[in-house]
């Protein structure tokens, strides 16, 4: 029975967006224009420049498409579907999480899971056409691809937790929309979706290396591109994987201190 | 002057109601301060690495992210707000405006104060004082009066732009979407020099979606690169105007949308 | 199913932030804040037997949405304690959760991107209920509510009765014994309300669910409750039958009569006030607190005179309603 309600909640978001064409329409759009820009943005900033920061033109132009493509993982429309927390919160509905059989921390981790998921169908569809026509490279080798994999997992699990942080503000200010939209640029800013890490200078760098956004995104594309050698991984693969204990510590903390919130002050 | 008095009384209300979620209220200015290092920091870090992008010097092109952010400060202290169009017609606020004796966009605009547009404002005109203050051009009354004039200009095109999407929102409130896109568009592409792209692209972002004209051909022209942006140059020039001349349009296009406006659930 | 409840002596206060007026006001708020206390509930104490359905009436803020929040497991009381089925809801929030079912009229449960049916699925696998059981019980709300018209539309799409009778259905899906609904009518049309009024009534009556409701509806009340709780301010007032409340506070009602002979002379009688007179026409009210109920007024005003013509008016619930709020105590108040 377990297995069913894991089921049922984690498709709810992908679930409202196959019942919404005209989203996903939007989303596929979205994903190939935004390729489009990104390849054409490095290939043009390289075209008069040699490797740059340790970076050649098609370890920056993969990485900066890989990341495109990452973002589109967990990039679900919940706010659309009424379901993120924060409307949960202003429309009073967050009581019937605390009204089931079912701890609203667990639900909100399958719900988490079934649109990554979903995001990783997308962005593996994407990945293939990217690699078909040249954008992006493939990994120089078995290795390389094998340890990417284990920090793009670790590296997904990192960004829930983050996410999660975000949702579980909520709890304590009713109003967080700013403080959302600033904290998901940070996020991209920080993990280097928008330019990669390397190019900042290195007191950001060093500021960086102690947040753990560069742990969702930069570590496994630089392992993937080679900026990182798979000698150097293990040691940023532990720090993902300690990134990961801390923030799920955390996060279960703030769970319960949500959990007595709500029924303090009866949702 | 009583439709100025009372817009500002409202917000004066609305300053105090951003007080009353203190925590809130902190976190904005709190926040604010990463907001300005991060976006300081990412429009200066491609200058630096790849100098002479485009065929601009690096002090050249600090001009592009600096116009644009400055006229998105203003466009957010002022005209904002068109982004929670979406969610005021779920529930049923646009419904409310729309009985009272004031223009509804107005209301729109009175909806609540833009505190973060103070942490942009400061960092926008933080990082111009730094464009202008490395900047070998010769600064004349008219060159100052052209960059002002282009500000303005840029806050309304991209008022115009957001404004549309807002029209959209009135009748598919998941049009929003579309909306944030928008922003992260204009907020990465809409500081570099788009020549740097291939030409169809260059001219996506031109003809397709006007970003070019917010801050770059402004720049451009300011920097006599007005001739190599690959359109004319009156066209680069009359930027301004363009923004005037869109703003116009997405408000008649509003007027249309409003008239059109039937609500959600019957 | 054995869905008792039991509230005893329960208390609920609240600690709020005063604000100040003005700007400078404001700002000295956002510094230091002034809090107070304050009592939603003060010392209630009611029980509802299995299979019963209670009203739960009181004016805005009088402390009923409080009292539900405590025994659906949201909320903590500070003082006293509750039982749901012989279960502490806020102790044991997961085990009370699969005993009651809630709906809180104005917020839905339902997944707003989603066709209704998946909501109903999602639930039945949150819940555990068997595919048969749930299948059987879908087709019985269907025949009481008639759903099947309308759920396989997205819930962002429906109208507020579709949606409430959605919700209705969604909390009754795994069966529980007892149920808490708060406002679950208001702002429903008469032939939706009837509807769900009906629904309530098989509940109760063919499934012995035990119903604690809160409405403003006093049709509702009557139609459905043979036993109302009177809360105000936060404390109870009254717990008894309609009747019993009609007795307390509805003493209010008149007697009007066209007298055969218009010259006739009318005196009051024990407990009967004469209220008015012109000509034929006389209207007889209660007088102190002795006054008969309206059936005996009306029977000694026709024993004492003859009359051509007779009509009684009596006040309906509302009206007794309105009397026992504004006769309720005063505010339970701490700094």
């Amino acid at each position: 029975m377990a297995v069913l309600h894991a089921w049922r909640a984690a498709r709810v978001t992908p679930l409202g967006e196959l019942h919404a064409p005209p989203r996903m329409t939007a989303a596929l759009v979205r994903l190939v224009v935004q390729v489009v820009l990104v390849a054409s943005l490095w290939n043009g900033l390289y075209a008069h420049a040699g490797p740059t920061a340790g970076l050649s033109r098609d370890q920056a132009v993969s990485y900066a498409v890989l990341a495109v493509l990452a973002s589109r993982l967990r990039e679900l429309d919940q706010y659309a579907g009424r379901d993120t927390v924060l409307q949960h919160m202003h429309f009073g509905t967050i009581v019937y999480w605390y009204l089931r059989p079912l701890p609203p921390a667990r639900y909100h981790a399958l719900r988490a899971l079934g649109e990554q998921v979903y995001g990783a169908a997308w962005a593996l569809a994407g990945y293939a056409v990217c690699l078909a026509t040249g954008v992006v490279r493939p990994p120089e080798s078995a290795l390389v691809a094998g340890v990417f994999v284990v920090s793009l997992l670790l590296g997904q699990l990192v960004l829930y937790f983050v996410m999660l942080l975000l949702d579980q503000m909520c709890f304590w200010t009713l109003r967080n929309n700013a403080a959302m939209l600033i904290l998901v640029f940070a996020q991209n800013l920080l993990s280097g979706v928008y330019a990669p890490l390397w190019f900042f200078p290195g007191w950001f760098r060093a500021m960086s290396a102690f947040l753990p956004f560069q742990a969702t995104l930069s570590v496994p594309l630089s392992l993937y591109v080679g900026r990182i050698r798979p000698a150097d991984a293990a040691g940023q693969l532990a720090i993902q994987a300690a990134w990961a204990v801390l923030l799920f510590l955390l996060t279960r903390f703030l769970w319960r201190r949500a959990a007595r919130r709500v029924i303090s002050q009866g949702g | 002057m009583h439709a100025v008095r009372t817009a500002w009384r409202i917000t004066r209300l609305n300053i105090r109601a951003q007080m009353e979620y203190r925590v809130e209220f902190l976190l904005n200015i709190a926040i604010g301060a990463i907001w300005q290092v991060s976006v300081i920091v990412f429009a200066t870090v491609l200058l630096a690495r790849f100098s002479g992008m485009g065929g601009w010097d690096s002090s050249e092109v600090l001009l592009i992210p600096a116009t644009r952010m400055l006229a998105h400060g203003l466009f957010v202290l002022f005209l904002g707000r068109m982004h929670g169009i979406g969610r005021f017609v779920q529930e049923g606020k646009i419904d409310i405006y729309l009985v009272r004796p004031l223009p509804v966009h107005r209301q729109v605009q009175l909806e609540y104060f833009p505190t973060n547009a103070i942490g942009d404002l400061t960092v926008a005109a933080g990082l111009m004082a730094g464009a202008l203050g490395r900047s070998h051009l010769d600064w004349t009354a008219g060159r100052v009066t052209y960059l002002v004039v282009c500000l303005i200009g840029g806050m309304l095109l991209e008022a115009a732009l957001f404004t549309a999407v807002a029209c959209a929102s009135l009748r598919f409130p998941a049009a929003g979407y579309w909306g944030r896109w928008l922003e992260e568009l204009l907020g990465t592409f809409g500081s570099y020099p788009l020549n740097v792209l291939p030409k169809a692209v260059g001219g996506l972002l031109t003809f397709g979606l006007p970003l070019a004209f917010v801050a770059y051909f402004p720049a451009a022209v300011l920097t006599g690169h007005g001739h190599d942006t690959g359109v004319p140059y009156w066209l680069a020039a009359a930027s301004p105007l363009l923004g005037v001349l869109a703003y116009l349009a997405a408000r008649l296009l509003w007027r249309w949308s409003l008239d059109h406006y039937t609500g959600v659930n019957g | 199913m054995s869905g008792s409840i039991e509230v005893r002596g329960l208390s609920r206060a609240f600690r709020s932030t005063v604000r100040r007026p003005g700007f400078a006001g404001a700002l000295r708020s956002l510094i230091d804040p002034e809090r107070v206390t304050k009592y939603a509930v003060s010392d209630i104490t009611f029980d509802v037997a299995p299979g019963e359905l209670l009203a739960l009436l009181g004016p805005n803020g009088a402390g009923k949405s409080t009292t539900i929040k405590i025994l659906t497991g949201i909320l903590t009381p500070t003082a006293g304690e509750a039982r749901v089925a012989g279960v502490v809801p806020y102790q044991e929030r997961e085990r009370n959760a699969r005993n009651i079912g809630a709906v809180f009229g104005q917020r839905t449960q339902l997944w707003w991107d989603l066709p209704v049916r998946e909501s109903f699925a999602i639930l039945r696998d949150i819940y555990e209920v068997p595919r048969a059981e749930h299948a059987a019980r879908l087709r019985e709300f269907d025949d009481l509510l008639e759903l099947s018209a309308f759920w396989d539309t997205r819930v962002r799409h429906l109208s507020l009765g579709q949606r409430v009778r959605c919700d209705l259905a969604a909390a009754l899906l795994h069966d529980p014994p007892v149920v808490f609904l708060d406002e679950p009518t208001i702002g429903m049309d008469v032939v939706v309300k009837e509807q769900v009024r009906e629904f309530l009534r098989h509940q109760v009556e063919q499934r012995g669910r035990t119903v604690l409701l809160t409405t403003h509806d006093m049709t509702e009340v009557e139609r459905l409750a043979e036993r109302v709780v009177l809360v105000n301010h936060g404390r109870l007032v009254l717990d008894g039958t309609l009747d019993e409340i009609r007795r307390t506070y509805g003493s209010t009602w008149q007697v009007r009569v066209t007298l055969a002979d218009a010259h006739a002379a009318v005196v009051p009688l024990p407990g009967i006030a004469l209220l008015g007179r012109d000509g034929p026409r006389a209207v007889f009210g209660p007088d102190g607190s002795g006054a008969p109920t309206v059936h005996q007024a009306l029977k000694a005003v026709i024993e004492r005179y003859e009359v051509t013509d007779v009509a009684i008016d009596e006040a309906d619930l509302e009206d007794v309603m309105r009397a026992a709020y504004v006769h309720a105590g005063p505010a339970v108040e701490e700094a």
